[in-house]
């Protein structure tokens, strides 16, 4: 751990009116780790991934990516967003486009980059998440799981330096969760630097590298996902877990 | 019932019915493209942030929608020399058309963005892109999907509504039914004759619809 | 503006007269649109072919070119005067009915098969069918979208005063004339046409929120249409 800080949150406080979504979050993400935010619902961790690429303005606070301070309403947000790739839970792919037009469309747009280099890449990206025969299937012809794998191919055409899941399998088939995990897993094995929102504890507990616990807003515990499960220290996490462990 | 219906009759004014048609034509359509862009700023406005906007939008559909076509089109004919504005028949009854036919517009467009998921702009703007970015390969696509349809529908409306431009004397196809079939009194003759060239402007419109509808979304719809 | 008072009754009474028409011929539109609707669901082909041109006929046609035949027309051709309330309440009941008929259509589409195999299938005849089974369903999704076809009557009735009926567009034209002009008049009919006609599509869309059927809606504007 070594490595400079990626991304930093200083303090960080989301309010939507009188609510209180993150109430003072700090949290530092080193190159190459893979950090899993579990919580119970609710309690802002969607929100906390939201305001990392400016999608939401923070009320307090500093969120720092590659020494870029984050500010939504800045000119500087799109190079932040240029660098970190997203994966929604409802996969929010673009259904007039092939899925191949997907994963294409923001490198060439946004990035300005050459369509036959990017496309040479993108046909990589559909091997890697293994969707090569449906390259040129829309969006509502695919299975929600198979769906997911074009977005998570989407957000890694831009070559990020940061990937965000936000509850990438919530939203699926339980028979097509494992090919989605399958594919997050390999990405973890090559050593992306990943911030994965998930209720998928055991997932959290293999592949992660760190695991946070929010509660109401605040970061509860921070920990080895294995010495976390085994020995919460606080009796809010104690509680969630053997809730979700039914 | 001695009328007897001889086609023939008409023969001489149909000079006059090329003339007629194209103005049809040319009011309908230029009435569409303006109430395309006056329509797309309401249901923007519909949607804004601040409530007066908002509120200023919606009045604009519901009373257009809820006032006839001849009262607009008489108020911008005989409003317009009160304040002092030279407008010629053809101006009057386009601006009328237009504005009217913009609060039909406001919510065909209204309907279109409505139906673009809340997640596309999400992942947009998560991709990096710009607001005009955005509308070009995003929104834009999705939203012309949606109101294509509708859109024919409401061109074929706007052709019919032009007919009351005779009222405010611009030389349609409906004010030359009437200035023939007075002249001439072949009523039933120029009634038919009328009649064909709306039902041939409408039914065109439709077939082109459907046909540029065909090539434009070869997409499939179906789930696998 | 206080000399504008003395013409309150004269468009009070004009207002009634266009009530009238309008509800006049959206009456026997409403009758004529079932008919047609049952043409279009017939059993038989031609029938219902016949249906098809006559809603598709009414709707690329503008009413003004029926009002000029039925008011100029009818007289030359059949040789007896028409007043202009009968070929204004004749021209809007036509295209009433036309639009009607797409209206009662859906309505009776609306109910599915199954309906009619089951209610068939315990031995009720086609005309008890309808009376107990279909009816009561189908005016569920009939009554909503029938309140945008009288607005569309109710503005199309403005057309009446291009033939001499003194409705209200008529009347208010009249008043801009005796008063030398300006457009005070013209703003008082848009007015009194908004009032009434947004007020019944409230009371519309308070019919819709109260037969609206386990996520069962009708969109108005799709199946009657039309700028009027």
């Amino acid at each position: 751990m070594s490595d400079a800080p990626i991304l930093e949150l200083a303090d960080v406080v989301k309010r939507f009116g009188s609510r209180t979504i993150l109430d003072g979050i700090s949290l530092s993400v080193a190159p190459r780790e893979i950090v899993c935010i579990v919580g119970p619902s609710g309690t802002g961790k969607s929100t906390l991934l939201r305001c990392v690429n400016g999608l939401e303005d923070i009320q307090g606070g500093e969120i720092r990516f590659e020494q870029t301070r984050v500010e939504a309403r800045a000119k500087s947000i799109k190079a932040v967003r240029m660098r970190i790739g997203m994966i929604f839970q409802q996969f929010n792919l673009y259904p007039h486009l092939t899925a191949l037009q997907n994963v294409m469309l923001a490198p060439v747009v946004v990035h300005g980059e050459d369509r036959k280099i990017v496309e040479e890449r993108a046909r990589a990206l559909f091997e890697k998440v293994r969707l090569s025969p449906r390259i040129n299937a829309y969006p509502a012809q695919l299975s929600g799981g198979e769906q997911q794998r074009v977005a998570i191919a989407r957000a890694l055409a831009a070559n990020p330096h940061l990937l965000m899941f936000d509850e990438a399998t919530s939203a699926l088939d339980p028979e097509t969760v494992g090919d989605v995990l399958a594919v997050m897993r390999d990405l973890a094995v090559e050593g992306r630097t990943m911030l994965v929102v998930t209720h998928e504890i055991r997932f959290a507990a293999d592949v992660g590298t760190r695991m946070v616990f929010m509660d109401q807003g605040k970061i509860v515990e921070d920990a080895n996902p294995r010495e976390m499960l085994a020995h919460p220290k606080t009796e809010r996490a104690r509680q969630f877990f053997s809730s979700i462990r039914g | 019932m001695n009328y007897t219906f001889t086609l023939r009759t008409v023969f001489p004014y149909l000079g006059g019915l090329v003339a007629a048609a194209e103005m049809t034509l040319t009011l309908s359509v230029l009435a569409i493209l303006i109430s395309l862009v006056i329509g797309a700023a309401v249901a923007v406005m519909r949607r804004s942030r601040l409530r007066v906007v908002r509120f200023a939008g919606a009045a604009y559909v519901e009373v257009m929608r809820n006032t006839p076509l001849l009262v607009t089109l008489y108020i911008v004919y005989f409003a317009a020399p009160a304040i002092g504005i030279r407008l010629s028949s053809f101006t009057a009854a386009l601006l009328g058309l237009s504005l009217n036919a913009a609060g039909y517009m406001a919510e065909i467009i209204r309907a279109g963005l409505i139906a673009v998921p809340g997640g596309q702009f999400e992942a947009a703007t998560a991709q990096g892109m710009t607001m005009g970015q955005m509308f070009r390969h995003i929104i834009f696509p999705q939203v012309f999907r949606t109101i294509y349809a509708p859109l024919g529908n409401q061109f074929i409306a706007v052709i019919l509504a032009s007919s009351l431009a005779s009222a405010v004397a611009v030389e349609e196809v409906t004010s030359w039914m009437e200035t023939v079939g007075a002249n001439s009194f072949r009523f039933f003759e120029t009634f038919v004759v009328a009649a064909v060239v709306y039902v041939v402007l409408c039914q065109t419109i439709n077939l082109a619809r459907l046909q540029i509808g065909r090539m434009l979304f070869r997409q499939p719809e179906a789930r696998r | 503006m206080t000399g504008s008072l003395v013409f309150l009754p004269l468009f009070i009474k004009a207002t009634g007269t266009t009530i009238w028409l309008s509800w006049l011929a959206l009456l026997i539109g409403a009758v004529g649109g079932f008919l047609i609707a049952l043409l279009r669901t017939s059993r038989l082909w031609p029938l219902r072919v016949i249906a098809l041109l006559y809603t598709e006929a009414f709707r690329s046609v503008p009413i003004l070119i029926v009002l000029f035949f039925a008011y100029f027309g009818v007289p030359v051709m059949l040789g007896f005067d028409v007043s202009p309330f009968v070929a204004a309440t004749f021209a809007l009941a036509l295209h009433a009915s036309a639009n009607m008929s797409e209206v009662v259509r859906a309505g009776i589409e609306s109910v599915g098969r199954g309906q009619w195999e089951a209610a068939l299938a315990s031995g009720m005849r086609m005309r008890e069918v309808m009376r107990h089974i279909v009816a009561p369903q189908a005016l569920r999704v009939i009554l909503p979208p029938s309140v945008g076809v009288y607005i569309t009557v109710l503005k199309e009735s403005s057309l009446a005063s291009i033939i001499g009926y003194f409705e209200l567009t008529r009347t208010g034209l009249l008043v801009r004339e005796t008063q030398g002009g300006g457009f005070g008049p013209l703003l008082a009919l848009a007015a009194i046409y908004f009032l009434l006609s947004y007020g019944i599509s409230l009371c519309g869309a308070a019919l819709e929120r109260h037969y609206a059927i386990g996520g069962a809606t009708t969109s108005t504007d799709a199946v009657v249409g039309g700028m009027a």
